[in-house]
């Protein structure tokens, strides 16, 4: 996997301790995952491009070394469906962020309203690399619902964890909502366990948050992975 | 030299390579509780300093060796027999398994190299006065560890109680009989970071029911060298321990520890307290997870996960060792309860929900049997109250039904003997008798005053359980139907706790 190694030694390279969301995606990409399709532009006119290669309904954010937290500094837009509303979003972005370095913009095809997950890694004092799973989103750590598993995990314990979750009911098709697909979430859980584990000297801190599931699979929409 | 000598070298070498291998391979612990020639350091003419009572222990209980080293040297009685005062470990001329260092901190490194190079490879350390109170007792304790790895001796403690299994006739805790009581051998096997929570439930479980509890205790202090984590696998693979109980603050090896319970706690339940439970750890890092993950979070789904039955109280664990202890397994989670007291069933079915269990839809049999024996004010629907009215004679009738009833995985017993027509003593025998049939958990609660506390006291002699609160008694059943459940999802079918 120096594919993986080279991303790291390349963000590290470049003084930085935390990946952009695309290149932790690419990570996540080279495992196998399957994530909405999205494309890194620089230029308005790629922007456009993408937005019709992904069927006119978009999300864009913006990649910079600087924006660590891209919601709260305003530098993701989602639901973009016309290419007027593209445009603007692409010049208010260079306008706003001007004094910024600015890496591109990813646009990213719209996930379908799911249920939202998080899986994260962490490396705890007495166990190591630990992974957590649980109901994701903004308010994770209001709900605080989530179950701990030593890295790397089987599938077995991936799927223990996940009927751990106190708040079942979300999992389980409420109110007409998409019942998550236990299986695959649990294949997801086990590969990143796997990526926490065997790159233990590199990641210190990892949140895939939110992890969208839908009709469709389930789709890690935000990626975060901070190195030691 | 001959080719033949060459070739008798050539095995002796092998052996000696062979022997050496295999000690390091088998568990620390195991040679410990192997030891057929023990030495205290520090053995004192005084029976009640720690020195004195463990030389006592010894003379008195330990089949093997027993050598005694004390500086002043001269003669000690024991037990009607005489031993020499060694001062020196050096000078003793058999070989020693094992010592156990009992004098000041101050002394300990220099006695501990004597040991080294007596070619002891396994000491006990009981003296405290080391990394646990500060810099000076710390710069002890490095000291101690240079010599460790110097002549590779496996140590345990400093600080602790050392090792207790009354079959081995093996006893370092330093405190007297007088005193500490000591619980005869069973199949509950303890290990525990605090001395004093040790001494205190060895205590006591010698009080607890008949008090054949104990097969090994290891209090295992500072944790210099042997940890947890050694301990959870000898105790795995020692035959004679059928449970195991636990009392932890931290961990040296947590990694380690988590898998082996993951691996024993299918063949034997492992049971305990991690204390220190208190939200520390969680960071304001830059990611969600780093917030989340307080240490106890992690630590109680690592436990949880492994098959770790967590306690949080004292009590908790008494009723451990009464139920892990004396019942099988359930095949379910259906509960019957019966009780006289309204109230007492109310609070009992709260418990049942609370700790994940269900109550039992009796069998169309079931339910006639009790609806033909009893009067129409009987509730003889689960939980079954046969009110302030019931008889011992009533107790049997309800109580054979259910417990014989397939849909019923676990029986609860509830009596309030302040009742006028109820004879406790019948209902204690009725009680005594069916426990014997060990089909299925059985578990009773008697509550109130003078004959609830007799009534207790009887039972708990034949090792019956018996509580003195509903709650206790119907949570008692759920950690068993957790482990049942725990088997069950790994597939293991042959229970751990068969009839005992």
């Amino acid at each position: 996997m120096s594919e993986v190694i080279n991303i790291f030694e390349n963000v590290k390279k470049s003084g930085r301790n935390a990946l952009l969301e695309h290149e932790a995606k690419d990570i996540l990409k080279i495992l196998g995952l399957v994530l909405p399709p999205s494309c890194l532009v620089k230029s308005e006119e790629e922007a456009v491009k993408a937005f019709h290669d992904f069927e006119g309904n978009v999300a864009m954010k913006l990649m910079s070394p600087h924006i660590l937290h891209k919601t709260e500094e305003g530098a993701v837009v989602i639901g973009l469906d016309t290419e007027e509303k593209v445009r603007g979003v692409y010049r208010d972005y260079m306008q706003r962020f001007a004094n910024k370095e600015i890496e591109g913009i990813l646009v990213e095809k719209m996930v379908k309203k799911g249920i939202e997950l998080i899986i994260g890694s962490q490396i705890d004092e007495t166990f190591g690399p630990v992974i957590l799973i649980g109901p994701g989103g903004v308010f994770v750590e209001v709900l605080r619902d989530v179950v701990f598993r030593m890295c790397p995990c089987t599938k077995e314990q991936a799927l223990s964890a996940i009927e751990e979750i106190k708040t079942q009911n979300l999992l389980n098709g409420f109110r007409g909502m998409v019942k998550v697909d236990r299986e695959k979430l649990a294949e997801q859980m086990v590969i990143l366990s796997k990526l926490a584990w065997e790159y233990r000297d590199y990641i210190a801190e990892m949140d895939i948050n939110p992890i969208i599931a839908n009709e469709q699979g389930i789709f890690p929409v935000d990626a975060r992975i901070i190195l030691k | 030299m001959t080719f033949n000598d060459i070739y008798v070298l050539k095995t002796i070498f092998l052996i000696r390579y062979l022997k050496n291998r295999m000690r390091n391979m088998s568990n620390k612990l195991k040679n410990f509780f192997d030891a057929t020639s023990f030495c205290v350091i520090g053995a004192s003419t005084n029976p009640l300093k720690p020195g004195g009572v463990v030389a006592e222990n010894f003379a008195k209980k330990f089949p093997g060796k027993l050598y005694l080293v004390n500086p002043k040297g001269g003669e000690h009685e024991l037990a009607g027999k005489k031993y020499p005062l060694y001062k020196s470990i050096l000078d003793i001329e058999g070989t020693v398994d094992v010592a156990i260092i009992i004098v000041p901190a101050k002394y300990a490194p220099k006695a501990l190299e004597e040991c080294g190079k007596k070619a002891i490879r396994e000491v006990i350390i009981t003296t405290g006065g080391f990394s646990e109170i500060g810099v000076e007792g710390q710069k002890i304790q490095e000291k101690m560890l240079e010599i460790m790895n110097e002549y590779r001796i496996n140590v345990i403690g400093p600080n602790c109680l050392g090792l207790y299994a009354p079959k081995l006739g093996y006893d370092t805790m330093f405190l007297p009989e007088s005193k500490l009581k000591r619980p005869k051998s069973g199949k509950v096997s303890i290990f525990t970071q605090s001395g004093a929570f040790g001494a205190a439930f060895i205590d006591q479980l010698y009080r607890l029911g008949s008090g054949n509890w104990v097969s090994k205790f290891i209090s295992y202090g500072n944790a210099s060298d042997i940890n947890e984590a050694d301990c959870i696998d000898y105790l795995g693979s020692d035959e004679e321990t059928k449970v195991i109980l636990v009392y932890l603050e931290d961990f040296k090896n947590g990694r380690k520890f988590i898998e082996k319970v993951r691996e024993i706690s299918l063949k034997k339940p492992i049971m305990g307290i991690k204390a220190n439970r208190t939200e520390t750890g969680a960071k304001a890092g830059a990611s969600h997870t780093a917030a989340l993950s307080s240490n106890d979070a992690v630590v109680d789904d690592l436990l949880t996960e492994a098959g770790f039955i967590r306690v949080t109280t004292w009590g908790e664990l008494e009723d451990c060792v009464l139920a892990f202890g004396t019942q099988p397994l359930p095949a379910g989670d259906r509960v019957a309860i019966v009780t006289d007291g309204g109230g007492a069933g109310v609070m009992a079915s709260d418990m049942v929900s609370d700790c994940n269990l269900k109550l039992a839809k009796f069998s169309e049999e079931t339910q006639k049997k009790l609806d033909e024996s009893f009067p129409v004010f009987y509730a003889t629907e689960n939980p079954i109250d046969i009110t302030g009215s019931a008889t011992a004679e009533d107790y049997r009738i309800a109580l054979e039904a259910v417990y014989s009833d397939p849909n019923v995985d676990s029986v609860v017993n509830l009596c309030l003997p302040c009742i006028p027509n109820l004879n406790i003593e019948e209902y204690i025998q009725i009680t005594k008798e069916l426990s014997k049939r060990k089909d299925k958990p059985f578990l009773t609660a008697l509550v109130g005053g003078n004959e609830a506390i007799w009534g207790t006291e009887k039972l708990l002699q034949e090792d019956v359980p018996c509580f003195d609160s509903p709650g206790r008694a119907v949570r008692a059943v759920g950690l068993l139907t957790q482990y049942a459940k725990f088997l069950k999802r790994y597939n293991v079918n042959e229970s751990p706790l068969k009839k005992q």
